[in-house]
């Protein structure tokens, strides 16, 4: 019997001793548990800050976004929309009998009439040239009429610069300019920046080396300040920008203009 | 233990929504002075040229309705416009919108001609009272600043050879290089004309001509915002916008002076 106590005792005693391991074990799991919730919850709060900070900042982009459009593009269609008062034209029959009217009507008719006349009176009659110096091309006008068109070569847009600092701008200039003389066979007195653009010494004045036979083509018609229309060598280069500020033609080109044309005839270059 | 819950809004929230007010206050102020420009604008052109009108036709309001009195008054004030700038020795531009041409002239002689594709004009010169605006096109504008993507001269520098081994000669220039042509010409008066080449096919033009656009309109309302900011009416700039083809818009932007004369038929 009283071994039986033992037995029972310590028994009782393993069970107590297995019940408060398996506690510290559930304990154990418990916090392990808990700890892998909070770790959870951690992360879960740290991804839900991440995107609240991407979703805030995809917002402010989206307001900057359209803020910027509604500036730019909406407020000047608005701004079209504003109130504007507009004529509302007649055309009243009753008015057209009032002496008044018509004498109004034929003033303005006289002083229309007046500007035409005098507008198209620009217009020269005899032959003009019109240079289009974007495109390099010519046309040829004889009372009012087209009657050649074709290629020609105008100023390169280069300027020239040596070490001293000279420079020299190549261009055609533009507006309204005349004939002050023709030449057949010219001959082409070559200039300083010539001799420059070559890396050549510049001669004296009068140097026989500065005139040069047979380049400016059979004519020439000065347009003054040294400007000339002329024939090339360089046929290839007819319809580009090329020359040192002339105008350059064809063999056959040059022959109809030098023709037409007469000393005062206008030349515009546009 | 009790916990207590309050609902105050954090102070994030407090400056986000400070935030936003500031901001709508902001752009309902800035619309409604924008809006306003262009009324601000109109009144401007009545006093400037209406009052000539009023003095020049000792006619009753009936005359200024009728359609054949305003379709004369029209071609008045373009030959005017157009004899004005035929005195001078400048090269110049005619805007002829009823029938959508753009022409180069020098001294009364039309040198060059284009067609415009499409051509969209301000409302203020659309609606606006008819002899105001008619008074106003009978002086041609002058050009005051010019915005492009292209050079009005495309000069080239070239040094020259210290001597003749240095010497190389010219070179075919490149024509097959097209750059996109797009520009403003603003006037004296503020009326604006913009030029886009018709072109639109290669991503290169669409791309320039976006980019153009923005740059204006990022210039525009910086300048409007500085005077909403002094509490001043941005500016108006009525506008004539066309398309031409590029090699006419080129012909024209190269060929008209920095501070060259456009007359304007509507």
């Amino acid at each position: 019997m009283k071994n039986k106590k033992i037995i029972d005792d310590s028994t009782q005693a393993e069970n107590e001793k297995n019940t408060a391991a398996n506690n510290t074990a559930n304990i154990k799991n418990i916090n392990m548990a808990d700890n892998t919730l909070s770790q959870k919850t951690g992360a879960r709060k740290l991804l839900f800050s991440f995107f609240h900070s991407v979703f805030i900042i995809i917002c402010s982009i989206l307001v900057i976004f359209i803020l910027i459009i509604f500036i730019l593009y909406v407020v000047p269609v608005l701004m079209e929309f504003s109130p504007q008062q507009k004529t509302e034209i007649t055309n009243n029959k009753e008015l057209m009998k009032d002496p008044l009217y018509k004498k109004q009507i034929s003033l303005l008719t006289k002083d229309v009439q007046r500007l035409s006349l005098k507008f198209n009176a620009y217009t020269s009659g005899q032959s003009y040239i019109v240079i289009n110096t974007t495109e390099n091309r010519f046309f040829l006008y004889t009372n009012k009429k087209l009657v050649r068109e074709g290629f020609c070569s105008s100023g390169s847009y280069t300027m020239l610069q040596t070490a001293g600092n000279k420079k020299w701008i190549f261009k055609t200039p533009k507006g309204k300019y005349w004939i002050h003389g023709k030449t057949t066979n010219p001959v082409w007195k070559r200039p300083d920046w010539s001799f420059v653009e070559e890396g050549s010494p510049i001669p004296p004045k009068d140097d026989f080396s500065r005139y040069e036979y047979g380049v400016l083509g059979d004519y020439a018609l000065a347009l003054g300040d040294g400007y000339l229309i002329h024939g090339t060598i360089y046929k290839r280069f007819l319809g580009m920008p090329v020359t040192h500020g002339c105008v350059r033609l064809n063999d056959d080109d040059l022959k109809v203009i030098f023709n037409t044309l007469n000393i005062g005839s206008k030349v515009y270059i546009f | 233990m009790e916990t207590e819950i309050t609902n105050k809004p954090s102070r994030q929230k407090v400056t986000f929504i400070v935030l936003i007010s500031i901001i709508s206050v902001f752009i309902i102020y800035y619309s409604i002075m924008s809006m306003t420009s262009p009324v601000r604008k109109l009144e401007e052109i009545k006093n400037k040229f209406g009052s000539k009108s009023a003095e020049n036709n000792e006619v009753d309001q009936r005359i200024l309705m009728d359609s054949t009195y305003l379709k004369l008054l029209k071609e008045k004030a373009f030959l005017q416009s157009r004899v004005l700038m035929a005195e001078t020795d400048s090269i110049y531009l005619t805007i002829n919108l009823a029938d959508s041409t753009a022409n180069l002239e020098i001294c009364g002689v039309v040198v060059h001609k284009a067609k415009m594709n499409s051509v969209k004009t301000s409302q203020i010169l659309v609606k606006g009272n008819e002899n105001t605006i008619l008074s106003m096109l009978a002086s041609p504008f002058t050009i005051s600043h010019a915005f492009a993507t292209i050079k009005k001269e495309p000069l080239m520098i070239k040094m020259a050879p210290k001597d003749t081994s240095e010497y190389k000669p010219d070179i075919m220039p490149d024509t097959s290089i097209t750059e996109p042509v797009n520009y403003i010409l603003e006037m004296k008066g503020g009326i604006r004309i913009y030029v886009y080449q018709e072109e639109n096919v290669k991503f290169n033009d669409r791309m320039s001509h976006l980019s153009f656009d923005i740059k204006d309109k990022l210039r525009d309302t910086w300048s409007a915002l500085k005077n909403v900011a002094v509490l001043k009416v941005p500016e108006y700039h009525p506008f004539i916008k066309l398309r031409l083809p590029r090699t006419d818009a080129k012909i024209i932007f190269r060929a008209i002076p920095k501070n060259g004369q456009i007359a304007v038929y509507s």
